[in-house]
């Protein structure tokens, strides 16, 4: 699929865009603060509804207006119109002229990954990272995971209320636990499934980056090693005194351990790396897998850091995404743009939130 | 708004209280009633205030009613031993509608909601309870919404209700009658699944 066309009113620094788009390499070229990733930024928020940069809705208003607008064409094996409005009072996504009342019905209709900086902290940050991680990957390809997942937060949320009470009510407690238990089971039972593919994926993108003979492993922790039931009703005790529910899937984690030492304490900040690309190519890989076609990839500045044998494990999957008629969107500082790339690619020039073709 | 006359001004904050009602929606409302004939606004005054004086909450079940005890709680030809627990009054009219259904009801008011606030002292249940007590029951069917809270009140009502010695049952969930699958949700779809049927015993529970 490729996005063929953009629009943007008034979205971080562009007050007006108009932009067709072929399949293939894109080159977004310019000097820091003229708009480079904020249209990487547009382009993930119709896919996800977030920002990759964490930015809340407000901060992506341009300075001193109301409201922005995102929206694209995008073709694939069908068309879509995707229309994304926002403004303090009201909020609005459209897909072919219909409102779109549930989050499931709409996510997985634009595809993209996204590569940045901030994918370092899949490995260095908390677990809640890697949750999200496994979480985006199984909403976008597993139909019943999102409204599983959302049925579950909510049922955490209920007993985390009725928890915070002075006196808990044990019966009502109860009828919620229940809820997060069957919930709780469903989710990590999906997880359960995903974390060998996904390991595998993973352990030979890194390989085929790293050159090294370090052996790279991703196993899934849940909270629990039983049953989620048990392990609720033995922490009661516990879960008086701290108020909050001690166990189930928003507890769980992801973990990637290297020759079996866990990454994020003895990998180098080099291998922190190739690993957090790798988790990447298995995601756009695994995305590929399950529908046929490969994601749009967004490629935030991440070239630059990379040394040339960790580039050239990359490249295939650039060239891959191309030749399948997929898009790829990279941005660069003029001076460190990969020469190393296939020659057709359409490059462009952004300033100060304006885009014009080059050459 | 500077430029409209307090009453009117008035009258649109009024209307805005209600729900679906918005600022323009209730602007138009005030002021096609001042401009209006006179009688249409008067007729209103006089439907808002006598409805609101006439109808109450049934002293049996809690539904919506202008006489005490409420139409079906009072009508002999209705099997007191079974009684269907639904979230709002509303609900009645629902279950009504398909007609099938000749026990009596019990009206919550709501499910239990920690996040609103709302526990079991704020529902009806002490009502529900002392109803068992008082009246042959043997059954409870519990219809309550199949969202989160839903789910968890009918669970806690399920235990709660035990120890009253009553059978209680809770209205099955799947597909949609007399449509094609492609009208039901992943998640119903997957729960329709889970609780299939044997077609050929004929043994249903």
């Amino acid at each position: 699929m490729y996005v063929a066309h953009l629009r943007l009113r008034d979205f971080r620094n562009y007050p007006r865009l108009d932009v067709d788009f072929s399949p293939g390499f894109h080159l977004l070229l310019g000097d820091n603060a003229q708009g480079k990733t904020n249209l990487l930024e547009a382009i993930y928020l119709l896919a996800t509804l977030r920002s990759f940069r964490g930015a809340s809705s407000e901060q992506l208003v341009r300075h001193g207006q109301r409201w922005y607008f995102v929206g694209c064409n995008l073709v694939g094996p069908a068309r879509h119109d995707i229309k994304l409005f926002w403004s303090a009072t009201q909020r609005k996504l459209t897909l072919d002229g219909q409102d779109v009342r549930r989050l499931a019905d709409y996510l997985g209709t634009l595809r993209a990954v996204v590569f940045c900086s901030e994918d370092l902290q899949l490995v260095k940050g908390p677990a809640s990272r890697r949750r999200r991680f496994m979480d985006l990957l199984l909403s976008q390809t597993q139909p019943t995971y999102l409204p599983t997942l959302q049925r579950y937060m909510r049922a955490v949320r209920a007993r985390n209320a009725l928890l915070k009470h002075a006196i808990v009510d044990e019966a009502a407690l109860d009828g919620f636990t229940n809820e997060v238990v069957r919930a709780g089971n469903e989710i990590m039972k999906q997880r359960r499934n995903l974390a060998p593919k996904l390991g595998e994926m993973l352990r030979l993108a890194y390989r085929n980056m790293s050159g090294a003979p370090e052996e790279l492993r991703t196993i899934y922790k849940p909270s629990v090693d039983g049953d989620l039931a048990v392990a609720l009703a033995q922490s009661r005790q516990r879960e008086r005194v701290q108020r909050i529910t001690l166990f189930g899937p928003h507890r769980d984690d992801l973990v990637l351990l290297l020759d079996d030492k866990p990454a994020s304490v003895y990998a180098s900040e080099g291998q922190k790396r190739t690993i957090a690309l790798a988790m990447k190519m298995a995601q756009t890989e695994y995305v590929t897998a399950l529908t046929g076609s490969p994601p749009i990839l967004l490629i935030d500045d991440v070239m630059g850091e990379l040394d040339n044998k960790r580039r050239a494990g990359f490249l295939p999957l650039l060239e891959l995404a191309r030749k399948s008629g997929g898009q790829v969107f990279l941005t660069c500082t003029a001076e460190n743009w990969p020469h190393d790339l296939a020659l057709d690619l359409t490059r462009w020039r952004v300033q100060n939130g304006r885009l014009s073709k080059v050459g | 708004m500077r430029s409209l006359p307090p009453a009117v001004a008035e009258l649109i904050a009024a209307l805005s209280q209600l729900p679906g009602i918005g600022p323009r929606t209730a602007e138009r409302l005030a002021l096609f009633l001042v401009q209006g004939p006179k009688e249409t606004a008067e007729d209103l005054a006089r439907a808002l205030v006598s409805a609101r004086e006439r109808v109450v909450h049934c002293n049996i079940c809690g539904a919506l009613t202008e006489t005490q005890p409420c139409a079906i709680c009072g009508d002999p030809s209705r099997d007191i031993s079974v009684v269907c627990v639904v979230e709002r009054p509303v609900d009645i009219l629902l279950i009504e509608k398909a007609g099938t259904y000749r026990g009596r009801f019990h009206v919550l008011g709501g499910k239990l909601s920690p996040i609103d606030g709302i526990g079991p002292e704020d529902l009806r249940i002490a009502e529900l309870e002392s109803r068992i007590d008082q009246e042959p029951i043997r059954e409870i069917i519990l219809a309550l919404p199949t969202d989160v809270e839903g789910d968890a009140t009918s669970h806690y009502l399920a235990k709660r209700l035990s120890q009253k010695g009553v059978k209680t049952t809770r209205l099955a969930r799947g597909l949609p009658a007399g449509s094609a699958l492609e009208f039901a949700d992943e998640l119903t779809l997957a729960r329709a699944l889970e609780d299939r049927h044997p077609l050929d015993s004929g043994s249903q529970p």
